[in-house]
This record gives structure tokens, sequence and C-alpha cells, in this order.
């Protein structure tokens, strides 16, 4: 335990001093922000536009916008946020691998997998607590402007993209295992991306492939049954079991 | 005093794909000793030492550390070593006393005892006084905690991996006094390829060549191996030495009054009578302690 927090200090440490987390509480405050702003500009933005469009024979009818607009906005603007988290951590582990970091303390005798766990638990903390922070912000400016009831499962719809977040985490460091290079890294979770959502392209096994709870916003007009998504969770969890597990394993033997 | 081996390699074999660098490789490093490993560049020295690790799997043979078989990958037996590499990182966003406390805490010791340690240490190599993060850090400065790093789990073998190899003549003596200086605790195996570090502060060697050992003993017996077999003579006049040279059989002229000659069985004494004879006045005779350099190019040329 003495060993996993030393390390884990330094991990949040790293964060905090080379500003990976200033940036990343930006985005996430900022995105949590501009939901709700978008959604309350656009009856402007559309009044402004309005003259132009008639011209071009179009008719602009009073736009009404509610919490369900905000959310809908959410939805839209997480996954540029997750895009930017995988980005900034995809090189957690293969800048130690270029720089030779880990052979110091390996040779010390920390035992690998906590290694491996701790960077991968201080990336699923923070994006924990960076949707925390983007939906709170979101959804406290909804509950002043608007009312937030008008809108089902916002909760559930916003775990949903959060656990696809957290996959995509442990496909990073699964990929990190394999690879040295932060290039190589993010090919890998393009790839991932790629082969879920070709998978989700058969209706057969479309309900149970992770990408899948991308389509959770649908639930947010009440006409989609909870229920639909709950295979497609529970594999995922399993996959993050599994991903983690294979990673490890290979870690205990990879060449640092 | 009963020898003991804190490291013994024995039957050690590595390739890269179809490079074999290391081939049968077997030495022991007795304890509380300072073993210099000497090598060309690509001789096999960084390998052998990864081995020992456990960061890279040998193909054949076994190696033990404080009598404890080293495993790759996962490997205990590191709780018995300190290693330096060769080019030591660290994490730049840390001061050095937060570099050495999270290492001492990696290594077991609780927080008043890694931060007392990293003090002892810092001190031991010079860093007492900085204050600032990794990041700014010269070479030299960087090798000195690196250094501290490797002592930091107090180990029973300290691997360091060409310490002095890129620093200026006075970092390098700096680094080989605090070499010396951790003698009395710790058995210090160290690669190089300056022979006059070695010399400096070894007491046993081993030459590396093409991936296994071509000379191992202390550095008297090495030393001893080509004793007695050169003698140099200089003579008052250059013509001496040329007369000499024609009398000599085998005799080499190296300077124009100064001749080199390997007398073999014959001794020092059939030289002296020959002068003797010949009537030729000598200012100097003088038996040749080989040198390593001299050693180390035989070895490698062979």
């Amino acid at each position: 335990m003495k060993q996993f927090a030393a390390f884990t200090k330094k991990e949040i440490l790293e964060q905090l001093r080379t500003g990976r987390l200033l940036i990343l509480i930006i985005i996430f405050c900022l995105f949590g922000i501009m939901n709700p702003a978008i959604a309350k500009m656009t009856p402007w933005m559309m009044e402004m536009m309005s003259e132009q469009l008639a011209e071009s024979g179009m008719a602009i009818t009073t736009v009404d916008v509610d919490a369900l607009t905000s959310w809908v906005q959410f939805f839209k603007n997480m996954p540029m946020a997750l895009i930017v988290f995988l980005i900034l951590f995809s090189g957690i582990f293969t800048t130690e691998y270029q720089k030779g970091t880990l052979i110091n303390v390996v040779t010390k005798g920390l035992k690998r997998w906590k290694i491996f766990v701790s960077k991968e638990s201080v990336m699923m903390i923070i994006w924990t607590l960076g949707c925390l922070t983007c939906y709170g912000i979101t959804f406290g400016y909804n509950a002043y402007f608007w009312d937030n009831s008008v809108v089902h499962n916002v909760f559930f719809s916003a775990v949903c993209f959060y656990l696809f977040g957290l996959w995509l985490i442990s496909v990073l460091g699964l990929a990190s295992v394999f690879c040295n290079s932060a290039g190589s890294v993010m090919l890998a979770l393009g790839a991932a991306f790629g082969a879920s959502y070709l998978l989700g392209l058969f209706p057969a096994v479309k309900e149970y492939v992770p990408s899948y709870l991308l389509q959770a916003p649908n639930l947010l007009t009440g006409n989609v049954d909870v229920g639909d998504y709950l295979w497609s969770v529970l594999i995922l969890l399993a996959l993050i079991v599994m991903q983690s597990i294979f990673s490890v394993v290979v870690f205990n033997k990879k060449n640092l | 005093m009963i020898n003991v081996n804190i490291l013994e390699i024995s039957h050690v074999s590595k390739s890269f794909g179809s490079n074999k660098v290391i081939k049968d490789l077997c030495f022991t490093v007795p304890e509380h000793s300072v073993f210099g490993f000497v090598g060309q560049n690509g001789a096999g020295k960084t390998t052998t030492m990864k081995m020992a690790l456990g960061l890279l799997r040998a193909d054949s043979g076994e190696i033990l550390v404080n009598n404890e078989k080293v495993c790759f990958g996962e490997n205990a037996a590191n709780r018995f070593i300190g290693y330096l590499p060769d080019v030591p990182e660290f994490y730049s966003f840390m001061t050095p006393a937060e570099y050495l406390q999270m290492c001492g805490q990696i290594a077991g010791m609780n927080r008043e005892d890694a931060k007392e340690k990293s003090w002892q240490l810092l001190e031991l190599v010079g860093l007492g006084s900085v204050k600032k993060r990794i990041r700014g850090f010269s070479r030299g400065m960087r090798q000195r905690l690196g250094i501290a790093q490797a002592l930091m789990n107090s180990p029973k073998l300290l691997i360091c991996d060409e310490p002095t190899s890129a620093l200026d003549p006075v970092g390098r003596k700096e680094i080989l006094d605090i070499l010396h200086s951790v003698k009395e605790h710790t058995t210090v195996l160290f690669s190089t390829h300056i022979l006059s570090d070695v010399e400096r502060i070894c007491d046993r060697i081993a030459f590396l060549h093409e991936g296994s050992i071509a000379l191992n003993g202390t550095l008297d017996e090495i030393r001893g191996v080509r004793r007695s077999e050169r003698i140099e003579i200089e003579f008052f006049r250059s013509e001496d030495a040329q007369r000499f040279s024609g009398l000599y059989e085998g005799c080499i002229q190296t300077e124009a009054a100064k001749v080199v000659i390997s007398p073999g069985g014959r001794g020092m004494t059939s030289v002296m009578e020959m002068l003797l004879q010949n009537n030729i006045s000598v200012q100097r005779l003088e038996q040749l302690e080989p040198t390593l350099e001299d050693l180390f190019l035989e070895v490698v040329q062979n």
C-alpha cells in the first residue's frame, strides 16, 4: 500500500505540475457552461439570421428552447471533451517507456501491477470528476433557466456516456502495454472505437457493443426504455475488468 | 573469511534476433569489492546488467543476486540492488528531495525514514542545498542524483552503467569519489570503457569482449598475466640503440634511443649480459608494467 500510495502521489503531482489537470478543469467547466449558454443563445442567433433566411425564402417561427435543448448540447459536447482527455493522457505510459523513468522505480521493487493500476485509477478518477463537474454545471444552469423535469433519464444517459469513457480509458491502458508511442496508442483507440462502431451496424449484436451507449441520449425524450441499454452496460463493465487483468499480465513481462 | 558472492552469472546467453550479444557468460562478483566491468561499446555490458536486474530476458543460463534467482519482469531480487542507468532519467517536475522520498517509500521505508535518508544521500552526493526541480539539472547533477536514488534502499549491490562516460574530469572525479566512499556498505559493479577510472577505484575487473569474459581477476592478477614480458631500454646515443637492434632478435625500436624487447624465457639478466659483452652502456633499463590499455587492446585485437 505504501508503494502504491507513493507512486499515485507522483501521478497526481505530475497532472498538477504539468498543467494537464488545469487544462481539463477548464475544458470541463467551459463545456458545462457552454451547453446552457448555446441553448440560451439559440433564439437570439435565429433572430439575427432570420432576415437573411427570409430573403432566401425560409420563414423562421419562434424557437422554443428548454432544458432538453441544453442537455442535447451536453451530449454533443461531451465526446469532444473525451477526445481531448484521451489525447492528453495518450502518453501516460509511453512517455515513461521512452524516457526510461519506470526503470528506476521498478528496480526499487515497485510491483508492476501497482504502476498500471495507479495510472489507470488516476485517469478514471479525473474522468469521473470531470464528468461530474460538467454535468453539475449544466444541471445547475438548466435548473435555473428552465426545468430539468421535462427531460427523462438524463442521469442514466450521462452515466452511459461516462461508462463509455471509462471503457476507452481501459482501452488506452491496454494499448499502452503493447505500444511504445502516444501516436500508436491513439491509433489503437481509434481502431477500438471503429471496431465497436462497425459491430454496432449488425442488428444481431448492436445492443451489446460499448458504442451503443452513445445512443443513450435517445432516452431523454422518454420514448425508449432504459432496459434496452442494460446488456451493453454489463458487457462494457466486464470488458473493462478483463482488459485491465489482461493488461497487467502483459505489463508484467514488458521490456521497459 | 568466507568469500560470499553477491552476484553470480553462470552460462548466460542472449541474442537479439540473429545477433548473439552474450555468449555463455560466466563470472562472479564477491561482496565488498568494486568490480570494474570493462568492454568496448557494444560488447554487451548494458545487456548483462539489464539481465541481472530482470529488465531483459536471458535466453539461457542463470543469474543469482545474493543467492536469489533473478526472474525476468517481476524480479524480487531487485530489493538487493541499486541501479544507476547510463542516462538516468527522473520525473523532471519533482525536486530531488521529493524524488528520493518517493523512491524510499517505494523501497518500503516509512515517510520519516525516507525523508531522513534522502537528506543524508543528497548531502553525500553534494545536492543538499539544491531546491530547484530536476528539469533544470545538468548531466553531472543528474548522475549524482542517480547515485543517490540507487543507494536509497541501502542495496547490497550497486550496479552503475557507465556512470562517468559523459562527464567532464571534475564530474568524473566526484562520481568516482562517491563510488569509492560507499564501498564499505555495498558492493559496486560498474561498467566503463574508461580504463583510468578502473585503475583508480576498482579492485577486481572483468574484460568483456564479444559477449564473453576475456580476462577476469583482481587488478594485480590481471597485470601479472603479462608481467616480466617486456623490457624497455633507453640508451645514451641513438647509434647504440641501432647497434643493439642488430644484435637482439625481435627488438622494436620505439624512439631514436629507445627500444622495447620481449626476452621471453631468457629473462633480464641475459639482456644485461649481452649489453656487457658488447660494451654498450644504458641510461635506463626498465621492466615494463603492462597498462590496462595494453591489455585491453590485446584482448580486443586478438
